[in-house]
């Protein structure tokens, strides 16, 4: 097994509709789909933010020890690994049958590509309406700005918001 | 093994990447937990690699990277960003801001291990030929040649890095080093000696002199200076701002332990002792060697044959001064003319045996100074 080096804290990059926002949230207990699909809570704490404009997101034009963002602001996170996004249920093998979906879809400013793990026939207005959670997980997902395609943001998983959504689209493999 | 800087505010993870750089790499690490910290540690000691990160509260891992750029002394030292902001635009901009590799977290320690020693195997020797830091020369018996070993030491490096070597003269009863360069020495060090307060970079910066080769030159006062010359608190500071300012400052020394000599050997990376094949000089060599054990992972033997003869048994002389030597320097009989028209060896004559003498010197010690 490879050693990496963690903290208890995970990075990820928070998405609104005009900023990026680097920064570390406390997973020491619950993990971040937890956090973020809390119902009891409408802020996200967060350490160390870095804010940068979704125009030029390389550019860091604040940063603030601490800062809560409001959960229904944010578009999605983008986090390095997986399993940092999936429920817990499903990252350790008891999910059996489960196949993944691509699929694409849009936010305020940004377009998403990726694959959602389901476990039977696909219902998207099951997904989109009915089940409780605010924020779905898109696993493998590559990220793009809509208005500077060659702005790219990749990573393990992310979770978007469902009420942001504009678009869902499903890919069919070929 | 190398020094390895690591600039890093989660205390949890700057001694996670201690432990594996000291213990599975055997490298030297220094940390910081932010941005200007880290960056007059990296001043005033520089280290072979900087690990910066770059959401660091008070100054961004980019900003370090610029100013460390801009610094001559590490201008040239590889600098990793390890980050959490994994992007292609991160990537790019940590690229544009200096940095020679860029790692997202999560990392590997394997993977961090691993682009250490490959940037450490890729760097060049950052100073001028390979040489860098503080290089202290010193006999405690005069005329044995030192300040020709340091001028003719400093052209050489000055030839493979113009702009990025000093030689400092710190000989109280008036020095020679400008006298064998053909300069005037005027400014001198008695400007800083008169100063009520340790002198500032600004200074310092106008005592030097500029050679027609562009090595730079704190000379020693020609009228001698009553007591120990430079005293140490301002050979410290001054060593100090010409660190920062060059990549390789090399320092003639007087034949006399004063305090601003043991400053000076202090702050050195490196120490050669010159030492000739006579048996007063084989003595007072044994005596010097005792005198400076504390600092004996950085002494390094040097032989120079000041005086025509035959070439000395150098197995014999090892023997005796139970030490091996890094170089030698034959005699050279074009030495005193070379010195009466104040153009060294070095620039007049690279062919000649001094001036091999000196190249094999600096080549053997780059290499005990930067594979060590």
């Amino acid at each position: 097994m490879q050693e990496v080096l963690q903290t208890g804290w995970l990075a990820g990059d928070f998405f609104s509709h005009s900023y990026r926002i680097s920064a570390q949230v406390d997973v020491r207990r619950r993990t971040l789909y937890e956090l973020l699909n809390d119902p009891m809570t409408a802020f996200l704490p967060l350490e160390d933010a870095y804010v940068s404009s979704i125009d030029r997101p390389g550019d860091i034009s604040a940063a603030y020890p601490a800062s809560y963002l409001a959960k229904s602001n944010l578009s999605l996170v983008l986090v390095p690994q997986r399993d940092d996004v999936v429920p817990r249920q499903q990252t350790y093998g008891a999910y059996a049958g489960a196949y993944l979906q691509r699929v694409f879809l849009t936010v305020p400013s940004l377009e998403v590509e990726g694959y959602l793990r389901l476990s039977a026939r696909v219902d998207l207005r099951r997904i989109l309406s009915l089940e409780n959670e605010s924020f779905i997980a898109v696993l493998d997902a590559r990220v793009r700005a809509s208005l500077r395609p060659d702005v790219v943001f990749t990573g393990g998983g992310i979770l978007v918001n469902k009420r942001h959504i504009g678009v869902f689209c499903l890919i069919e493999e070929q | 093994m190398a020094k390895i800087l690591v600039i890093d505010d989660n205390a949890d993870l700057l001694q996670m990447v201690r432990m594996l750089l000291e213990q599975r790499g055997g490298h030297e690490v220094i940390l910081s937990a932010e941005g200007e910290d880290g960056i007059a540690k990296a001043l005033a000691n520089p280290p072979d690699l900087a690990i910066v990160d770059v959401m660091m509260p008070g100054m961004t891992g980019y900003e370090v990277c610029k100013r460390l750029r801009k610094e001559p002394s590490t201008a040239e030292m590889p600098i990793i960003i390890l980050t959490a902001r994994g992007q292609p635009v991160d990537r790019e901009a940590a690229l544009a801001a200096g940095a020679n590799e860029y790692l997202a977290k999560p990392v590997t320690m394997a993977q961090l291990l691993e682009r250490v020693n490959a940037l450490l195997a890729q760097a060049p020797a950052r100073g001028a030929g390979g040489l860098s830091g503080v290089v202290a020369l010193v006999s405690l018996r005069g005329g044995v040649g030192v300040t020709t070993l340091a001028v003719n030491l400093s052209l050489f490096l000055t030839q493979q890095a113009p702009e990025r070597v000093c030689l400092v003269d710190l000989c109280p009863s008036s020095g020679h080093a400008a006298l064998q360069l053909g300069l005037r020495p005027d400014p001198n060090w008695a400007g800083l000696a008169l100063l009520p307060t340790v002198p500032g970079e600004a200074v310092v910066r106008a005592a030097l002199l500029v050679h027609a080769t562009r090595l730079h030159l704190l000379a020693a006062p020609f009228v001698p200076v009553v007591g120990g010359g430079l005293p140490a608190d301002k050979v410290r500071a001054t060593l100090a701002v010409l660190r920062r300012d060059f990549g390789t400052v090399v320092v003639d020394l007087p034949s006399v332990l004063t305090e601003g000599t043991m400053a000076a050997l202090e702050a050195a990376d490196l120490i050669g002792v010159v030492t000739a094949a006579d048996q007063p000089t084989i003595q007072t060599t044994l005596g010097t060697l005792q005198a400076l054990k504390t600092w004996v992972g950085k002494v390094r033997l040097i032989l120079n044959q000041p005086t025509p003869g035959t070439a000395p048994a150098l197995e014999a002389l090892q023997r005796v001064l139970k030490q091996p030597f890094a170089g030698a320097v034959p005699f050279d009989p074009a030495q005193a003319r070379a010195l009466a028209q104040g153009k060294p060896l070095v620039m007049s004559d690279p062919n000649s045996p001094l001036a091999q003498g000196i190249a094999r010197v600096a080549a053997g010690w780059s290499g005990a100074a930067t594979v060590e």
